[in-house]
């Protein structure tokens, strides 16, 4: 812990500090462009010079090159160092373009800011300044080179931090260019974060392209919607219009860095097809109406056939708020059935995870500072992208990475592949702490574990699911390490602790198609799209539907009645991230129809209204509340949740801008279930895996119109050698039977994947979104086909 | 002593009246008669153009951002050739307080403001202005100068073909 004087302040380090990070401890602003916390300092922008006075370093340095040491005396304010940075930031400026009034970085341009700083005003030179071809880099990302000063952030993030291999530096001299080698999209799942790091207005995000300065977006910390994670993310919304996302930091979670899908798929908020009016039956009608209807049918139904009568149907995505109002009212209505999450598979994996996890989670920080990562039937970049981001931090620090997973799985860094079948994860989990075979392919993985010393077991809750949760649990302790076990939406680990032991959406469907459930309440969720195969048929059993949404349902025109709920970016509200992690989210803007929509593009309308047009929907807890014939406020609710559930204690205490807090206490495994196939497969079928996809297989982010330039083509994936037995080759369209639908797709072979085994994207809006995530389905191949 | 203060400010009063009867007035007969501003005057805010025609604003929010009574929105759009303009810009005079700041913080020289002072309606509406009520045909002061042919970006000449700026770098050359 060194001691050093910094402008005659003295302040203690940890060791292996920079004199830069000491000094910002202090207060002390140095202009700096190469020195990043997450990239850390290169000493390429020559900016940050400071006098070494007294100590072992003397004279003229570059402060984020040299460690802290004790007995340093350095000034920032010395006339030879600032001369120096000014001249350094004068260089830096000559071939900078005079273009910022058409700059999409105006208004938070770390250049300006640093050459003002940097003590570089007025312009001297008058020669010509240097210009470039720019490149087209695909949907998200937008390139102007003429702006460049060379600070090498881009490459830095993309390259080094990211593992993408497509982007980079060349040339020569003063025409070092920094893009593809050709023109095209960039293929990095994370290529948005280049407009966060660049400093200046080279790479900027095209989807929010001209719409907006950063002084007049309304930003709020907020978390991203659209995976379990729970990355901290700053959306920006103006005119009613959710214009962009911003990286957020929290050094537990996502750190500095967010993926494409949490970046561009806002665009669900501003969807011109999201309902934003209550109705009855379709047709629209107003709150007071709509929610005196709800009490009335509900209680009704609770009086006439008994309280079991109705289910209360919870949503991953929905705040934990608004679920623990909808928990509570299941209890205050006589023992309504509740549920946190409408996918039966994912919602037993979510709550067999809370049972287990207490002391063994980790976060993804632990991640990223893990020396032996084991990934279990996880696909971190489809599935969770941040996770393979932090793989790659610590493969990057020199961890082992080993995968076992069907699928042809793809991380930003090297890692050994043992391939699997969907059906054996849990057998060869249990093989891996069972000593009874030692000298099988596993051993070598045995013994990388027990010698390493901060070992993780990572998982994917689609394909281990509640048996392979359990087991990857129990390997957990025979190696004595921690579990990060991804899981399926934002707030699934939140959900399934309120769900506890109570039924699950299979149950609860079961018992609609049996008649004891007469009416259902959907929070969130689209039990159409994510709930049991059976659902449609259960659905038309009922007497009463009440739907409480705000993305477009399949569902509310048909329910008997449907509310208008808020998004993430439009309330405030706590999610539990997959390691029990409570993060709080603040209200960014208020609802209403985007003035891009209601004027047509045109200016805004010359008349007054008091009411905001689509401003109708409300948040889920304000609904929830209303319907139960409350008043209540979030705090209200979180105070009430606390002291009802020592879990959530410190819940009322979170800051939106603060790291979150573990749950304390985990919740119960659902009861027991029967999960045979009800047929056994047909001869000569092979198992149908569908699993997630990085882009058009979340549902919010699928709605996004900036993802429909990414969005992949639906094939099927199929082992050479399977393929060549069947007769089968690259690009043939095959009939796929299956007990839920038939349906013909393009044949792509993977020699990545297992053998035996049929790989397809669950993909929106296409056959294969009725399909479960992670459970194979016997499924019978034709060739040829109509169309899908 | 009070007598002598009494008579001495009733004399000094009539004797202003007075001498004041005997100078010009300085009132004019409004609106049938009108005064000339100085060309430096600052009232009615115009949007002009650049000497090609095309429209000098660039829709980058500075004069919104200047603006001390919040009186101008508007939204910046992208044009097929790379422009940056508005597709709307609003103005609300019943706001303006003509200050000038719009102007001062305007890097294009697109807003400007004109001698034109007699901005008063019945409806206050009818003071709202929109992008069509504000644009001129004309560049207003500063006549020559177009902020394309300077920005590097390449709308109005191919890029790197501007006064200021070297011909585009080739990446691939390895000459020293």
């Amino acid at each position: 812990m060194p001691t050093l004087t910094i402008d005659n302040q003295t302040v203690t380090v940890p060791d292996g500090t920079n004199v830069l990070e000491a000094a910002q401890q202090l207060g002390i602003v140095i202009p700096h462009f190469c020195y990043h916390e997450a990239l850390g300092a290169v000493g390429s922008c020559r900016l940050c010079a400071m006098k070494f006075e007294q100590g072992p370093v003397k004279g003229i340095e570059m402060a984020c090159m040299v460690q802290a040491q004790d007995g340093m005396v350095v000034s920032t304010v010395d006339a030879e160092a600032q001369e120096l940075r000014a001249a350094v930031i004068e260089w830096l400026m000559l071939n900078h373009p005079h273009d910022c009034p058409v700059c999409d970085e105006g208004g938070e341009c770390q250049l300006q800011d640093m050459t003002i700083a940097g003590g570089h005003g007025i312009r001297r030179y008058r020669g010509k300044k240097r210009t470039w071809i720019n490149q087209d880099l695909g949907p998200f990302i937008e390139q102007e080179m003429n702006r460049c000063i060379q600070c090498y952030r881009c490459v830095r993030t993309y390259r080094d931090y990211c593992g993408g291999d497509d982007f980079g530096v060349m040339g020569s001299r003063n025409r070092v260019f920094f893009g593809r080698f050709k023109e095209g999209k960039l293929e990095s799942p994370f290529s948005g974060n280049l407009a966060d790091v660049c400093p200046t207005g080279v790479f900027t995000d095209k989807t929010c392209r001209f719409r907006s300065r950063s002084w007049d977006l309304q930003e709020a910390a907020s978390i991203c919607p659209h995976c379990s994670l729970g990355c901290s993310v700053i959306p920006g919304a103006r005119y009613r219009e959710l214009q962009r996302v911003r990286s957020g930091i929290n050094r537990q979670t996502n750190g500095f860095f967010i993926c494409d899908r949490g970046r561009f798929g806002y665009g669900h908020v501003n969807h011109p097809e999201r309902p934003r009016t209550p109705k009855l039956q379709g047709a629209d009608a107003a709150w007071p109406e709509a929610l005196q209807l709800a009490r009335r049918r509900l209680t009704d139904i609770a009086a006439k056939v008994g309280p079991e009568a109705i289910a209360l149907l919870g949503s991953p995505r929905a705040s934990l708020e608004s679920l623990a109002l909808l928990h509570d009212w299941a209890k205050q209505l006589g023992g309504a059935r509740f549920c946190g999450d409408p996918q039966p598979g994912r919602d037993r994996a979510a709550r067999q995870l809370t049972a287990l996890l207490g002391s063994r989670a980790r976060s993804l920080e632990d991640v990223r500072r893990s020396d032996c990562l084991l990934l279990v039937g996880s696909d971190p970049l489809n599935e969770a992208p941040l996770l393979g981001l932090a793989v790659r931090q610590a493969a990057r620090r020199g961890a082992r990475v080993i995968v076992i997973d069907p699928r042809p799985v793809e991380l930003p860094c090297n890692f050994q592949r043992l391939s699997t079948g969907p059906e054996e994860l849990p057998q060869r989990l249990e093989h891996l702490v069972s000593t009874t075979e030692p000298t099988d392919d596993l051993s070598t993985l045995r013994t990388l574990l027990h010698q390493a010393e901060r070992p993780i077991l990572c998982g994917g809750g689609d394909l281990l699911g509640e048996v392979g949760i359990r087991q990857l649990a129990a390997a957990a302790d025979h190696f004595g390490t921690g579990l990060f076990v991804t899981l399926g939406g934002p707030n699934s680990y939140g959900a399934a602790l309120l769900s506890g032991d109570g039924p699950d959406a299979d149950q609860l469907c079961e018992e609609m198609l049996a008649g004891k459930i007469r009416a259902l309440v959907c929070l969130e969720n689209d039990p159409l799209a994510d709930g049991p195969q059976r659902m449609a048929r259960a659905l038309g059993k009922l007497e009463f539907l009440l739907i409480l949404d705000h993305a477009p349902n399949r569902l509310s025109r048909q329910a008997d009645v449907f509310l208008p709920t808020t998004t993430v970016a439009e309330g405030s509200g706590t999610l539990v991230n997959n390691e029990g992690r409570m993060l709080s989210f603040s209200t960014v803007f208020n609802p209403g129809i985007p003035l891009g929509i209601s004027s047509e593009g045109g200016h805004p309308p010359r008349s007054f209204s008091p009411t905001t047009a689509g401003g109708e929907p409300r948040p889920a807890w304000a609904v929830l509340a209303q319907l139960r014939g409350e008043n209540q406020s979030p705090e209200m609710i979180r105070r009430k949740l606390e002291g009802r559930d020592s879990r959530f204690a410190g819940l009322s205490l979170l800051d939106p801008d603060g790291e979150g807090q573990r749950v304390r206490g985990g919740g119960h495994p659902a009861g027991s279930h029967d999960q045979s196939f009800p047929h056994p497969a047909p001869e000569g079928s092979l198992p149908l895996l569908v699993v997630e996809q990085l882009f058009g297989s979340e549902q919010l982010a699928s709605l996004s119109p900036a993802l429909d330039a990414v969005q992949p083509d639906p094939q099927v994936l199929l082992h050479p050698e399977t393929a060549a037995a069947r007769g089968l080759k690259e690009g043939d369209t095959i009939a796929l039977h299956t007990e839920l639908e038939t349906f013909s797709l393009q044949l792509k072979l993977n020699a990545a994947m297992t053998p035996g085994l049929l790989l397809a994207t669950r993909l929106r809006d296409t056959p294969l979104e009725l399909f479960a995530p992670g459970s194979p389905t016997p499924c019978l191949v034709g060739k040829g086909g109509g169309d899908a | 002593m009070n007598l002598y203060q009494d008579i001495k400010a009733t004399a000094q009063a009539y004797w202003i009246t007075l001498r004041n009867m005997f100078r010009k007035p300085v009132t004019i007969q409004y609106p049938e008669q009108k005064r000339v501003p100085f060309e430096r005057y600052r009232a009615r805010i115009v949007l002009t153009r650049d000497p090609d025609g095309g429209e000098r604003c660039v829709a980058c929010y500075l004069c919104s951002a200047a603006c001390p009574v919040d009186c101008i929105s508007m939204q910046a759009a992208e044009a097929e050739d790379g422009r940056r303009y508005a597709t709307w810009f609003r103005i609300n005079f019943t706001r303006c307080i003509f200050c000038g700041m719009c102007t001062e913080a305007c890097p294009t020289r697109a807003i400007q403001m004109t001698a034109d002072y007699e901005i008063c309606r019945r409806d206050p509406l009818t003071l709202v202005y929109e992008k069509e009520d504000l644009l001129i045909d004309g560049p207003g002061k500063e006549p020559d100068y177009n902020f394309y042919r300077h920005a590097g970006i390449g709308v109005v000449n191919p890029r790197g073909q501007g006064e200021e700026e070297r011909p585009p770098a080739d990446v691939r050359s390895l000459l020293p």
